[in-house]
Formats: structure tokens, C-alpha cells, sequence
């Protein structure tokens, strides 16, 4: 294999990475692949891509709150130079997608039109994510090409090494005024692996029109009925999830294999095997027992 | 530095199983030299195949086979076939034949269809080892019924001591399922009708909703038992019954992982109740229990 396949190899498994576990997967790679110098060169755009999908959380320079990663935090304008956004404190940074820390901070001066509608929507989101998470970060963008669009981002992670398990939520819904629509999606992955490997995945596409009542209210107004839609759906679809639960042990896994058999007990081995003798013994009388 | 066949059963145990097949030969291709290795201590899922000679169905791992070959447990034949290929001892294939039928009922009684295999081979050492395989898929016969598939794989070695028998058992299960939803799938025929003119479905509440939830994964435990025997025969009996007991015990043990575990941490990330209520709840009861106190 040559070292552009191996570079696509390890890339492809740095993006199967459970959560809070690319470390772990890297520094198998790093043994499996021993080649740093190739890999520091050509796993930076897998881990890139991983941290924007993944919705990274980081430290805002400057703040006491982290910010999500995420192709809506990206700063299209910033030349050359990569560069994330915490609209919140209004800053832009840059990320070291390896070190997974932020630097350089500057101060980025907000869209006048936007920005009360996008506060009014962080607000409400915050409040939700305090109603609902244990330890969740959100942030919330405008978007620049498209006025009245906004991006809300929820991401919850919950690494436990020591008990072989790790979470991660991730929930996003663009906010489009001038369509009068909320659409989103909901992805979670759970990991369990003491003594296996389990993994929980899930997709949620969500979609839903906006009464026009919502939108023409005033921003606080109409951020709070909006968060008040999401937190019903985000609600609706953790209990439908337990349905699926249910659904999934009741039918598959009954489906698949039985505790016992009809007769409520275990096998008779010797039975078993006397049972196979017997059906041979009285198959060979059918031949010869008539005549 | 760690061991490079620890490094890759670590690397495995952490990515998706559902793309294991498909990781392993990743990994066989940046390590040419370390297939066998890795074909021999990471399971994959059963590959179904038909015995040319009988018809039958029968289960292909890497224990059965000799180069691109599988062995058949029914006809004793390879398929593609092959003039030298591994075959028991004529002795041992008796047994093989006994434990194939055995297993095959077993089979039935647990898992009312699905496919089981059995192979043996001989030790150096002179005992012998073996394994069982069991599988089951359901596959929906619309888009949002529930899909799934098990696999278990059973591998045993075995000893005689006099008229006792050491059994070393290691077990592992695959197991898959998957559910789909979406708003179609949640809406009533009639419903369906009244909708079938309009542009687009959605629920009472005014969502759309379309999603897929999957568990996926694979558990692996072993035993060390000694058990009595009389005859050949009776490491049938033997392996059957440690087998069946700890197929109950990883069944209850998938079940809680699968349905339990998983499912808490999700509600480890989320919670349905709202948080802040609970939070100014428990200090408000605080303060009466200062109150009462004072």
C-alpha cells in the first residue's frame, strides 16, 4: 500500500471515531501506520473534517464559555487563514485542529440587522440548554449570504473511559424567516465496549412550518416560541426513542433468538442426541419394518 | 511501543461494527503480513453459503476454510472445490456429523430458522477443538419494519483426563438491529388517502420527521469447565449444555447493554424533565428544611 492509500486509510478510521475517542483511534494509527511524519502531513484535513462534523466544543480565548465548531462558525472572509466565530462574544478565532485549542482572538463587528434577532434566539437557547442538558455547549450564527437565516447548534458529550462508554448528542436547525421554516436534525452516537464493541446510532431529520403569528412577533418573543417547538420535538423524539427501544427488544431481539424454547426449558441434551438416534431407528423401520 | 496486533484488536474494538468487514481488509492492506492474525482474532459476521452436494445451507468463517474454500459440514465437501483440502479425521468427522445434527435442533428450538454449522479439527496435543455457529437475520418486508440479524460463533478446545474432559469455551454474538421512522411510516392508511393529493406528509403537530436507529455491536466471554464423559458422544452433551447456558447468559447480557445501558446515556446527555424546575426545586426544599429546622 502506498502512502497516499495509507493516508486515506487512516483518515477513513479517524472519521469512524466514536465519541471523545479520536486520540485513542490516532494513537493506533500511529503504531499500526509508524510513519508520524506522513501522518502529521496528511490526517490534518480528516481531523478538520472531523472536528467541523463532530461539532468540536472550545475555550473562547477571552471568555468563560465554550463555542461550538462547526462549517456555520467558519469566517468565509478571513483570507488565507482559517478562522472559527463565537458570535456570542463576538469574536473570531483561530483553531488548531490537532491541539483543539483556539488562539489569535479578534473582535468581529456583527451584522446590525441581524444580530437583535440572533441574541434574542442565543438567549432562549441557552435557556434551553440548561433545561435539558447536563453539560451541553450551543451557539447560534446568522448567516451572511442569506439575511433572516439563522443556525442553532446543540452539542452534549459524555466520555467515561474508566467504564467503557461515551455519548454524544448533536442537534441543529436552521431558522429560515424568509420561508417561515425550521428544519433540523437530531444525531446521536453512544459507544459501549467493556468486553465488546456496541454502538448506538441515530439519524432525525426534522422539518415543520412556522405559523406566521411566530414570525411577525418581536424577536424575544418569537426566539422563545421557537426554542419552545424545538424543546417539544427534542422531548418527543427521547420518549419515541424508548418506543423504538421497546419496539426493537419486543420484536427483533425476541424475534432473532427465544429465552427458551416453547417448552419453557432448556434442552435435554441426552435426549438430544437419543431423539436423533430414535428418528433414524424409525426411519429405517419405514424401509425395512413394513415388508 | 505496543504490540502492533494489540494496537489493531484496540482500533477495532473502538469503530463501528457495522463497517468491520470492510476495516479488516483496510487493515490487511496496510499489513500484508499480519492477515492471518487479524483473521483469527477479529469476528466478523457469518457468510452465508449453499452445500452444492445436499442443498443445505451452511455457515462460512475462517474456520472452514482452506484458502478461498469452504468446507460444507453437510457433504464434507470445499466449494470451490479443492482436491487437498483440511478434512477431520474420519474419526473426528463421525462426531462432526452427531454434533451438526445436534446443533441443528438446538437451532430450531431457540431460534425457530436461521442457519447452524459445526466444525471440528484435531489438536496437536491430541485432544480437539471446535466451533459452533448460529445465525439469524430478519430482513423487513416494508422500509420501516424492524430489520436484525444474530450471529453467535462458538469456539472450544478440548482435553481428556481420564474419564473427565477440560473445556475451554470462548463466545462471541453479533448482533444488528435497525428501525426506521418517519412520518409516513406513523400515519394510518385513511390518513395516508386524505394526504395522497397534498404536497409533502406531516404529523398532527405540524413536524415531518424521517430517521433511522441503529444498535449494532458484538460481546465476547469465555469459560473454563470440566465436565464427565463416557463416550465420544458425550462432548456433545458437554459443549451443548455450556454452550446453551452461556447463550442464555450473553442473551440477558446484550439485552441489558443494547436496551438498558445505551439507553441511559442518552438520558446521560439529555433529560426529558427540565433540569432548571428540578434544580430550584431541590433549593427550595433546602430552604424549608432550614426553616423547620431554625
Amino acid at each position: 500500500m502506498d502512502a497516499t492509500e495509507q493516508i486515506q486509510t487512516a483518515s477513513s478510521f479517524l472519521l469512524q471515531s466514536p465519541p471523545g475517542e479520536i486520540n485513542d483511534v490516532l494513537n493506533d494509527i500511529r503504531n499500526i501506520i509508524s510513519d508520524d511524519d506522513l501522518l502529521q502531513e496528511g490526517i490534518l484535513p480528516a481531523l478538520k473534517e472531523y472536528n467541523i462534523t463532530q461539532f468540536m466544543t472550545v475555550d473562547v480565548p477571552g471568555t468563560d464559555h465554550q463555542s461550538i465548531v462547526s462549517e456555520a462558525a467558519r469566517v468565509s472572509n478571513s483570507g488565507t487563514e482559517e478562522r472559527f466565530l463565537d458570535p456570542r462574544s463576538k469574536t473570531s478565532y483561530v483553531f488548531d485542529h490537532l491541539g483543539l485549542e483556539a488562539s489569535d482572538p479578534q473582535t468581529v463587528e456583527p451584522d446590525a440587522d441581524s444580530e437583535p434577532f440572533r441574541q434574542a434566539l442565543e438567549m432562549s437557547t441557552l435557556t434551553y440548554l440548561a433545561a435539558h442538558f447536563h453539560e451541553g455547549v450551543s451557539s447560534v450564527f446568522s448567516t451572511v449570504d442569506t439575511p433572516n437565516r439563522f443556525v442553532i447548534q446543540v452539542v452534549a458529550n459524555k466520555y467515561n473511559p474508566k467504564n467503557f462508554w461515551s455519548g454524544r448528542w448533536r442537534s441543529e436547525y436552521i431558522v429560515d424567516l424568509n420561508e417561515n421554516q425550521i428544519s433540523g436534525k437530531i444525531l446521536l452516537n453512544v459507544h459501549y465496549y467493556e468486553q465488546g464493541n456496541v454502538q448506538l446510532t441515530t439519524m432525525h431529520d426534522v422539518s415543520i412550518t412556522l405559523p406566521s403569528a411566530i414570525v411577525t412577533s418581536s424577536p424575544t418573543a418569537s426566539a422563545s416560541k421557537i426554542l419552545a417547538l424545538i424543546e417539544d420535538e427534542e422531548g418527543k423524539y427521547q420518549s419515541s426513542l424508548n418506543e423504538t427501544y421497546h419496539e426493537m427488544g419486543e420484536k427483533t431481539f425476541k424475534g432473532l433468538r427465544r429465552a427458551l424454547p416453547l417448552t419453557r426449558q432448556k434442552l435435554d441434551w441426552d435426549k438430544v442426541l437419543g431423539y436423533k438416534l430414535g428418528a433414524e431407528l424409525s426411519a429405517s423401520k419405514g424401509i425395512f419394518g413394513n415388508s | 511501543m505496543a504490540d502492533l496486533v494489540d494496537s489493531m484488536l484496540d482500533l477495532m474494538r473502538r469503530l463501528p461494527p457495522t463497517r468491520t468487514e470492510e476495516n479488516v481488509a483496510a487493515l490487511i492492506g496496510i499489513c500484508p503480513d499480519y492477515a492471518d492474525d487479524l483473521l483469527g482474532s477479529v469476528d466478523q459476521p457469518l457468510q452465508l453459503k449453499t452445500d452444492r452436494a445436499t442443498g443445505r445451507d451452511y455457515l462460512a468463517c475462517d474456520y472452514n476454510r482452506d484458502g478461498e474454500s469452504f468446507r460444507s459440514p453437510w457433504s464434507n465437501e470445499y466449494d470451490p472445490p479443492l482436491e487437498d483440502g483440511t478434512i477431520p479425521t474420519p474419526k473426528l468427522r463421525k462426531l462432526e456429523i452427531t454434533a451438526n445434527e445436534a446443533f441443528d435442533t438446538y437451532r430450531e428450538m431457540y431460534y425457530e430458522g436461521g442457519v447452524s454449522s459445526v466444525y471440528l479439527w484435531d489438536l496437536e496435543d491430541g485432544g480437539f477443538a471446535g466451533v459452533v455457529l448460529l445465525k439469524k437475520t430478519m430482513t423487513p418486508s416494508t422500509p420501516y419494519e424492524p430489520s436484525g440479524s444474530w450471529d453467535s460463533i462458538h469456539v472450544f478446545e478440548t482435553a481428556e483426563r481420564g474419564r473427565q474432559a477440560h473445556y475451554k469455551l470462548t463466545s462471541t454474538v453479533m448482533l444488528q438491529l435497525v428501525t426506521r421512522k418517519g412520518s409516513e411510516g406513523e400515519n394510518t392508511e385513511a390518513e395516508k388517502k386524505q394526504d395522497s393529493h397534498r404536497v409533502g406528509r406531516k404529523n398532527a403537530d405540524g413536524w415531518r420527521r424521517e430517521g433511522e436507529v441503529s444498535l449494532s455491536g458484538s460481546m465476547t466471554r469465555q469459560t473454563e469447565q470440566d465436565w464427565p464423559i463416557q463416550d465420544g458422544s458425550s462432548h456433545i452433551t458437554n459443549t451443548g449444555k455450556m454452550i446453551e447456558e452461556m447463550e442464555i447468559k450473553m442473551r440477558n447480557l446484550l439485552q441489558e447493554v443494547y436496551f438498558g445501558k445505551t439507553r441511559d446515556i442518552v438520558y446521560d446527555l439529555r433529560s426529558i424533565d427540565d433540569l432548571e424546575k428540578s434544580r430550584r426545586q431541590k433549593e427550595l426544599q433546602k430552604e424549608l428544611v432550614g426553616f423547620i429546622k431554625r
